[in-house]
């Protein structure tokens, strides 16, 4: 018999190119040799990755495979499965799971502990020979019981082994069954393949299943594809730009608040999966960051994205969504109620796999938009699930969904660009469809403007200063209120500039009411003008204001002259007394509510005074002081003298631990070390519980005796306040 | 199409671009179901709302046509989730249909099962129910035929009727077309009214609706009753009546406040129905003394709540709405679409002017400096007073005389809010006033010698807002108005958009303090107007003065 090593060694070179192309983690890093090669292929992990990559049927083969005696030859597979078993079985040889040894086929070292001990539901090989024909003539009661079990798994409870039923009896007596403990027993190998009628699984699921769906259009797909990757396009950029303009707060877990996926959705007009969708776009192509003040905002990055052009855009995110493990479609899930997007809790391991899977599924079918239950039909046969499926129908159905989003998909089926997408052609042909951006827009007489369809970048950034979006879509219809044109003039524009700015990009004429909104806006805004100020300097006398304005002395308080009887200055109101005064001025203060302050200012805190502490030097006490304290010191020692001499009688009287307090303790070590003696100790262990040591002490250190024990012979250190007696053996 | 007239936003609205050679087959194609949101001079704007669409399903569209539509004209890509979601909204009408059944009265049935279990689990409707008949039926009580209607339309699945109508007592009806004849829009709004059964006709101000109202119960040939606004309006009514068609005086009668006669045909007042007395609504009997054929709704834009809860019990009578807006600023557009019924005729206020049946008008807004000392007035005044304080400003009165007097000869209208501003207009101008405390006999005394032609400017307040009559005011100028209410917009243009016999065009003057909250409301109402089409102007009080116009 050889190894799967020595297999491995015999292989030769396109072999080993179709093994590490099928499973790239054995070559991730490069393995030194052959034998460390064997044993990465056989660890639990690749073989674990190897099988999910195989479909149902293959993996059928294998479990068949597995449930045969090793070494095994073909025939006896084929003769557990279907004849078709032999392509499946050179496939399973070239991913490296089963390999052809001299005397047979053998399964990798490990692989069963990976299937698990009973594959497809078959329980272990009898040890003893069976009469399987017997089984034809089994009574109705023993039927019964098989019919439960036969398809696994294959174990079944019985109330009490010693006294089983009729069906059970039977099955037992001829060893159909096999006792496994007081209650359970179990179906052999040889009786479930001979009562699944000399196979291994119930129907051998050779062929995939049909795709089935509804057919579409070739044109109305592309049109619907690129209607959704403009939108997608359109949508990513809103989002950033609203972020930009309000920055949104990250939990402190992690990822965007509920309530701000709710504003964000509002804003967008679309659900609020479809905005943690296009949150998370953002968030894979790194057009957002998050700061170090937690908050959401857009990054350079699009600013540079921003100029690429709509291939370019959406490649970008095409590409990130293809290979991203984040899943957005857990957000806001019911049963995964907290994922928040962009949170840390929304990777799961096949997201990436499911979503090549399915385009590779869309593109093997084109024009057909595929009915949900079929897809899913199709998906559990190409990629069968084994462990945690509760998630996989609906991961499907999010894929399906974000591929429409992005336009991968037109009217749920693969779209022309989807297919040069996946690969890898030339995206140039989406600049060409994309519906032309325009350079002018439509002003109606009701404030209102339309572009009718999408607005060159550094346009649409111009207006949506002066407008409100009110309408998104292929157009936009923007709208003026007194509230945009004060916003646009808040940025610095002038009402002449909005509206030459306007009439240049309008197509129509400017109607006449917009014009007299500008102009009524323009003329009221900045009539009341805010700022800060330290200091002002107020005087009736005009001429006065003038001359300590032209004085040279007072250049560095830098005044400035608000109105002709008002000078402010950025130096506090006492500073400007003071050099007011240098220069040979008379001012007064005055309060915040205008009352002359008659006697200067005298500055006070207004906090409560907190002096500091005095550390350092005690003072010496008095005499009354001193001599109290002696007395007590000399009443303590009275009383504890006593009480150690109290606890030495009741422990005599009772023969018990010896009892010290610790500064007896201390004092009767030092002695003995000294003295070189074995002690007798009580020590409390963590629990308190008192346990007897003898020992022979070595010397105190850092609060602990340190002594050898001589119950185990070792040197121990014991805790002085742990010693709750000692006592001279 | 790479390049329709119409742009399909994500947010459910269409725009038409009028400027495209398409425009109007466009518009024709996407009226039946997009509702018209605005329409100024370039790009109109539609929208798309569930209500729409099932107005569209009730006219007999599918979302197939809606969608084909959309795509034809479409000049971008349409979102594919609209599509699917006009698909999923349309679909949603007429899975469940009321229908009168022989053996168990009136019963709610479905082409799908599941969508009656979700809807009998509905604790609403739960309680209107009567037996399970079979899986697709299930009995519904009688009385509840109305208040099934309300809250399937809440829950999203509005249910078709067709438990039909009861002929009520019949009464011979017929139009007498002697020196007028229908206008064939008007023709044209009582068939598909008369076809869809019950429901509303939309049209503009002066394009006609009692015309309508009339040729409805010439089909009907059948006792009817008016719900108007208010007693004018019920006087006018009956004229119209008298007038159009081969009804008595004797056959007519009015129930307000004044009289409580029950006719044949009978004009109540909203006013009427809705009063209490110790609690209780004391005129809820008039829908059943008669075995009415039909219920007409003039205005049902302004119908009072508690008539909505009339009209739930008298579902098997025929409805007629009129109104020249479904826009309700209470928000209860579900309700008269439930209750009265579908949107069964509609015809875009501009394109009746386009034919030439009401006038064009000129809106112009005129700006008043105020003085120092009205500034100073204003700024301290409450917050309460502050709308009072700039609307009535001395300054309008000048303006308001120079306009007077520039259109001397014309017959003018001056509009205000406040009594007090508007007697001072009334003795500074020298016309008479008519408000609320003018008795009704006075009123009509003014307004006939209005008609006439003997005088020629009438101040009015607010009273002249609903359903008068008063053909030949040219020109409207408003002083103070309540608050910038797009609905009284509506109302004041309508007053002066009947067709004038020499074809000039009308003009809507409102007269506004510069810098105040008066501004403010201008700009709703500027909005509004804008929307709907009509060329806005802002001119100076000076420019007024000076003859610069």
């Amino acid at each position: 018999m050889r190894s799967f090593s020595d297999y491995l060694r015999s292989v030769d070179d396109p072999a080993f190119l179709d093994l590490f192309s099928a499973r790239p983690d054995l070559i991730t890093p490069v393995p030194p040799d052959i034998a460390s090669l064997a044993v990465r292929a056989c660890s639990a992990p690749s073989l674990a990755r190897a099988i999910d990559s195989l479909n149902q049927w293959q993996f059928q083969v294998l479990e068949a495979a597995a449930a045969l005696n090793e070494p095994f030859a073909l025939k006896s597979l084929i003769t557990l499965t279907d004849k078709a078993a032999s392509d499946a079985l050179t496939h399973l040889i070239s991913i490296g799971l089963i390999y052809p040894s001299e005397d047979g086929m053998r399964l990798s070292s490990q692989l069963r502990n990976v299937i698990g001990n009973e594959p497809a539901g078959l329980g272990p090989m009898s040890v003893a020979k069976l009469k399987l024909a017997e089984l034809d003539n089994a009574p109705n009661d023993a039927r019964k019981v098989l019919e439960r079990i036969i398809w696994g798994p294959p174990r079944g409870s019985v109330g009490d082994i010693k006294n089983p039923g009729p069906g059970v009896a039977w099955l037992l007596e001829r060893k159909f069954l096999v006792p496994l403990d007081q209650r359970t027993v179990i179906l052999p190998r040889e009786v479930g393949i001979y009562l699944r009628g000399g196979k291994v699984h119930k129907k051998n699921s050779i062929n995939p299943p049909i795709l089935e769906g509804s057919k579409r259009d070739e044109p109305q797909v592309n049109l619907a594809a690129i209607a959704n990757i403009a939108t997608v396009l359109r949508w990513v950029e809103e989002l950033l730009n609203f972020w930009a303009e309000e920055p949104a707060d990250a939990l402190r877990a992690g990822g965007l608040g509920v309530r701000d996926l709710k504003i964000l959705s509002n804003h967008l007009g679309v659900d609020e999966s479809c905005t943690a969708f296009i949150a998370e776009l953002a968030y894979l192509t790194s057009l957002i960051s998050i700061d170090a003040n937690d908050r959401i905002m857009p990054s350079n990055k699009f600013d540079i994205w921003l100029m690429q052009t709509p291939a370019d855009r959406w490649q970008a995110l095409a590409s990130a969504w293809l290979i991203t493990s984040r899943v957005s479609g857990l957000v806001g899930r019911v049963e995964s109620r907290n994922v928040a997007a962009l949170g840390p809790e929304l990777d799961r391991v096949n997201a990436a796999r499911v979503r090549a899977l399915t385009l590779l599924i869309l593109s093997e079918n084109e024009l057909l938009a595929p009915d949900t239950t079929s897809f899913n039909q199709l998906m559990a046969w190409r990629a069968p699930v084994r462990r945690n499926s509760s998630l996989q129908e609906e991961l499907y159905l999010w894929t399906l969904r974000e591929a429409e989003w992005l336009g991968i998909t037109g009217q749920g089926a693969i779209s022309e660009y989807g297919e040069i997408f996946l690969s890898g052609g030339d995206l140039n042909v989406i600049n060409n469809e994309l519906p032309k951006s325009v350079d002018h827009i439509l002003i109606q007489s009701d404030n209102t403007a339309i572009a009718p369809g999408p607005l060159e970048h550094e346009i649409s950034q111009q207006l949506a200063v002066m407008a409100e979006i009110e309408s998104r879509g292929g157009a936009t219809v923007y709208r003026f209120s007194e509230a945009t044109i004060r916003r646009a003039l808040d940025h610095g524009k002038t009402g002449d500039e909005i509206k030459a700015f306007l009439i240049k990009i309008s197509k129509t004429p400017m109607p006449q009411p917009l014009e007299y909104l500008i102009a009524d806006v323009a003329k009221k805004h900045g009539k009341l003008r805010v700022g800060n100020t330290s200091a002002f300097i107020r005087c009736e006398d005009t001429t006065l204001i003038t001359q300590i304005m032209s004085d040279k002395k007072l250049e560095v308080l830098a005044l400035r002259r608000i109105a002709p009887e008002v000078v402010i200055c950025d130096h506090d109101a006492a500073d400007t007394m003071r050099v007011l005064r240098e220069a040979g001025y008379l001012p007064a203060a005055e309060s915040s509510n205008g009352l002359m302050l008659t006697a200067p200012r005298a500055n006070r805190a207004q906090t409560k005074p907190r002096p500091p502490r005095i550390i350092g030097e005690i003072e010496i006490p008095s005499d009354d002081l001193l001599n109290a304290a002696v007395r007590a010191i000399r009443t303590g020692e009275k009383s504890s003298h006593r009480q150690t001499h109290l606890r030495e009688s009741v422990s005599q009287a009772f023969g018990a631990l010896p009892r010290n307090s610790a500064n007896e303790t201390l004092e009767l070590v030092n002695r003995f070390i000294d003295e070189k003696k074995s002690l007798s100790i009580g020590y409390a262990d963590n629990n308190g519980s008192v346990t007897h040591r003898i020992i022979d002490p070595i010397r105190v250190s850092a609060g602990a005796l340190i002594a050898r024990d001589h119950a185990t012979g070792e040197v121990q250190s014991f805790r002085i306040p742990r010693i709750t007696g000692v006592a001279p053996m | 199409m790479a390049d329709g007239p119409l742009i399909v936003q994500s947010d459910k609205t269409l725009l038409l671009d009028l400027d495209h050679v398409l425009s109007t087959e466009c518009r024709r194609a996407i009226a039946p179901f997009a509702e018209l949101e605005r329409s100024p001079e370039h790009i109109h704007t539609y929208r798309l709302t569930p209500l729409g669409l099932w107005n569209a399903r009730a006219a007999g569209h599918d979302a197939e046509q809606v969608i084909d539509t959309l795509i034809k004209y479409s000049r971008y890509a349409v979102p594919h989730s609209i599509l699917i979601d006009v698909a999923e909204i349309m679909s949603r009408y007429g899975r469940l249909r009321l229908e009168a059944d022989p053996v168990h009265g009136l019963i709610l049935v479905t082409t799908d099962v599941a969508v009656l279990e979700e809807v009998i689990r509905a604790r609403k409707i739960a309680a209107l129910l009567g037996a399970r008949i079979d899986a697709e039926t299930i009995a519904v009580l009688p009385s509840q035929r109305g208040a099934i209607k309300q809250s399937l339309l809440r829950l999203g699945w509005p249910a078709e009727d067709f438990a039909g109508y009861v002929d009520g007592q019949a009464h011979p009806i017929e139009l007498v077309q002697r020196g007028w004849k229908i206008r064939p829009y008007q023709t044209l709004a009582a068939e598909s009214f008369w076809h869809g059964g019950s429901g509303v006709v939309v049209l503009p101000c002066g394009a006609g609706k009692t015309i309508v109202g009339v040729a409805a119960m010439a089909h009907a040939k059948a006792t009817t009753l008016i719900l108007v606004t208010n007693t004018i309006a019920a006087r006018q009514w009956r004229e119209e009546l008298l007038m159009r068609t081969t009804l008595h005086e004797d056959e007519i009668g009015e129930y307000s406040g004044a009289k409580k006669e029950i006719r044949p045909i009978t004009i109540a007042t909203y006013q009427v129905m809705t009063k209490k007395k110790n609690g209780v609504y004391a005129h809820l009997d008039l829908f059943d003394t008669h075995d009415w054929g039909l219920i007409i709704y003039d205005e049902v834009h302004l119908l009072p709540a508690p008539i909505f809860r009339f009209t739930a019990d008298i579902q098997s009578r025929r409805r007629l709405g009129l109104t020249a807006t479904l826009v309700r600023e209470d928000g209860m557009e579900g309700e008269v679409f439930s209750l009265i019924g579908p949107k069964r005729y509609d015809v875009p206020w501009k394109e009746i002017e386009s034919q030439g049946y009401i006038a064009p008008a000129e809106c112009i807004e005129v700006r008043v400096n105020l003085t120092e000392g009205e500034r100073l007035l204003y700024a301290t005044a409450e917050p309460e007073n502050r709308y009072r304080a700039c609307a009535t400003t001395h300054t309008k009165r000048n303006v308001v005389e120079a306009l007077v007097e520039k259109h001397a000869g014309e017959q003018t209208l001056v509009i205000g809010q406040y009594i007090d501003q508007l007697d001072e207009l009334s003795e500074a101008l020298g016309v008479p006033l008519i408000k609320g405390e003018t008795p009704i006999k006075e009123r009509e005394i003014l307004f006939n010698k209005f008609r006439s032609g003997e005088i020629t400017c009438l101040v009015v307040s607010k009273v002249a807002n609903f359903s008068i009559d008063l053909p030949d005011a040219t020109i409207a100028i408003q002083v103070s108005g309540a608050f910038g209410s797009r609905q009284e917009e509506a109302q004041r243009l309508g007053r002066i958009l009947r067709p004038k016999s020499d074809g000039r065009s009308a003009k809507f003057y409102s007269v506004i303090s510069r810098d105040t909250i008066d501004q403010d409301f201008a700009q709703n109402r500027q909005r509004f107007l804008a929307e709907q089409g009509y060329s806005y102007k802002i001119i100076d009080a000076d420019d007024v003065f000076q003859g610069k116009m």
